[in-house]
């Protein structure tokens, strides 16, 4: 971590490595990931409720706030790496039904690869991926109906 | 009957569309693009889907996207309200095509009825009177001065595909007529894909004077009397009133039996709207509309019957379960749309809603979609509502449209509410005494001016 982010009444934060922590709490499955190094202490957690008595156990070394903390809960259609449905349909995860799906999560994609497919007036549109990334959540299930807009999965 | 009726609309129709739905126990199915999604019609539905973003093209009139609306919500029926998608013969035939029906009339007679010289070919063999004009498009200049000349000028020269006000021209004389042909062929090119023109003889102060009809696709079909929606602006209905003033019993009876006898004949399905042009006690056919229609409530004000109601009944193959003899007239009502436009300039004032305040009492019927706190999108027609009133008599009907309209409080954005107060304290509106150029004329000489 940088000198600069030893000011103490400085909240620094080191998003790389909260997205990091944040990563690892959903491969793990995990629900809390505790990170400390150079007198920083980094704790990331999801399901708020677990969270209720959390900032006061901290104490004095919770300089770095819980803001990625928030990530489990938050609303996915407001999350920068959301892509949402371009149409209303039925959604698809894999190519055919029984096969593996395009994605899951943990999946590294490039730009344009196919991450589902939705299905309208019996059309397989391949929905592909906007950026260049790895599938942080799928929020919809195999056969699932979409609306347009509906967020369907995140990558980061 | 239905299973589930998908609403392919938005605004005041479609939650006029979900009542009928609710008092027939048919769940329903709101669609809305991003826009929307706090509009009425979404809210009180049983289910709804986004389609798409804010254009119309993308969402309401985006076909795939209200097909996998329905696939995905197992909709059978789809009701097209007004506008949009409502007199689309195509979309009628793809939901056809993929088990879905469609509330409204057999796709043939859409297309019949879309295309001006067709319908009015169609309204004369099945007897009813249209406006002495050019026997179908015009093939030449040559054809349409002689065509011309023997109907006497001023002639209206119109667009085959036109309709609803647009693509029409009025000459005075065989110079303006030449001149205007290649301009309005232009426009009809540029604006319908289609060139063709076609010339009538021009009313010089006509009324507008339209029948509605039901019918139940296998010949039995009845009229429900007349409204007459000469108070027009840019021709888009003002205000609209039944019974019309300037009839008498016999000629509204004999005009309806006319039309309905006409659809009986068309084995026509639905409802429908036969326009004509009314002057000098002789009526002339100018278009037929083949869908609910927004001044509907007129109607619905002094005969008692839902036509929403009714449309879906016979839409999902029931009999028409009434007969000409139970349609019985009661009173007078007068509907006014009121925009979110400015009632002087008529420029449209999109914004939020900060006061509402909805009139009420007897005889006082409000159609809107808009609430306290509503912001009104800036991408569809500008209609906030529709306010009818019913009374015994026409007098009656005016007295209470008066005090409805100064209870009426919606603030935040302009309306034409001033526009109405207005009309309903003047001489020639209050006698019944108007005609479709009344309207543009008061406008003109700073009637809302002061």
């Amino acid at each position: 971590m940088s000198g600069e982010r030893k000011s103490k009444d400085k909240l620094a934060i080191d998003p790389e490595l909260v997205r990091e922590l944040a990563r690892l709490l959903e491969e793990t499955g995990l629900s809390e990931i505790e990170f400390e190094r150079e007198g920083q202490r980094v704790r990331v957690a999801r399901q708020m409720q677990a969270l209720a008595a959390g900032p006061s156990r901290l104490g004095p070394a919770a300089s770095v706030p819980l803001p990625v903390a928030e990530a489990g809960p938050i609303d996915p259609a407001k999350h920068p790496g959301v892509v949402t449905s371009p149409m209303v349909g039925t959604a698809y995860v894999g190519p055919e039904p029984g096969s593996r799906p395009f994605v899951e999560v943990g999946s590294r994609v490039q730009t344009g690869d196919t991450l589902l497919i939705v299905e309208a007036m019996k059309t397989m549109n391949q929905i592909p991926s906007p950026r260049t990334g790895t599938v942080i959540q799928v929020l919809i299930e195999d056969g699932q109906p979409v609306e347009f807009g509906e967020p369907l999965m995140i990558i980061e | 009957m239905f299973d589930k009726i998908l609403i392919a609309n938005r605004g005041e129709i479609a939650l006029r569309v979900l009542r009928a739905c609710k008092e027939l126990g048919i769940p329903s199915v709101a669609v809305h693009s991003t826009a929307d999604e706090d509009a009425m019609h979404v809210r009180l539905a049983d289910e709804s889907v986004c389609i798409g973003p804010p254009a119309a093209r993308d969402s309401y009139l985006n076909i795939p996207a209200l097909l996998a609306a329905c696939e995905i919500t197992g909709a059978d029926a789809v009701h097209p309200g007004y506008g949009f998608l409502a007199e689309n013969a195509r979309f009628a035939e793809i939901l056809a095509e993929h088990d879905i029906h469609f509330i409204g009339p057999k796709p043939a007679h859409i297309r019949l009825m879309g295309d001006k010289i067709e319908a009015r070919r169609t309204a004369e063999r099945l007897g009813m009177p249209v406006v002495p004009g050019s026997n179908g498009g015009l093939s030449s200049d040559e054809e349409a001065i002689s065509v011309a000349h023997a109907l006497g000028f001023p002639v209206l020269l119109k667009a085959a595909a036109g309709g609803g006000g647009r693509g029409m021209k009025v000459a005075q004389g065989p110079e303006e007529l030449v001149a205007t042909l290649a301009t309005a062929r232009a426009e009809a090119k540029a604006a319908f894909g289609d060139e063709v023109l076609y010339l009538e003889k021009y009313l010089a102060q006509p009324r507008h004077v339209e029948i509605q009809v039901l019918g139940d696709g296998h010949g039995r079909a009845i009229h429900l009397g007349e409204r007459d929606c000469s108070l027009q602006r840019r021709y888009q209905k003002v205000w609209e009133e039944g019974r019309c003033p300037a009839l008498n019993e016999s000629a509204r009876n004999a005009i309806g039996e006319t039309v309905a006898e006409a659809m009986r004949k068309l084995e026509y399905l639905g409802v429908g709207t036969v326009e004509f042009l009314y002057a000098d006690g002789k009526f002339y056919f100018i278009e037929m509309n083949t869908r609910i229609q927004v001044e509907h409530p007129v109607t619905e004000m002094i005969t008692d019957i839902d036509l929403v109601l009714e449309q879906i009944r016979v839409a999902a193959g029931g009999e028409l379960e009434l007969s000409q003899r139970d349609v019985r007239f009661n009173g007078h009502a007068i509907e006014c749309r009121i925009n979110a436009e400015n009632p002087v300039s008529f420029r449209p004032s999109p914004g939020k809603i900060v006061h509402y305040h909805p009139p009420g009492g007897l005889g006082v019927r409000v159609d809107s979609a808009v609430y306290h706190g509503y912001s009104i999108p800036p991408y569809y027609d500008s209609l906030v509502g529709k306010l009818i009133v019913h009374g015994k008599t026409r007098g009656e009907c005016l007295m209470r449209l008066k005090r409805a309209l100064d209870e009426f409080v919606i603030d935040g954005i302009e309306t034409t509410l001033p526009l109405f107060r207005a009309l309903v304290r003047e001489k020639d509106v209050i006698d019944g005494d108007y005609h479709i150029h009344w309207l543009e004329a008061f406008l003109a000489r700073g009637g809302m001016q002061g």
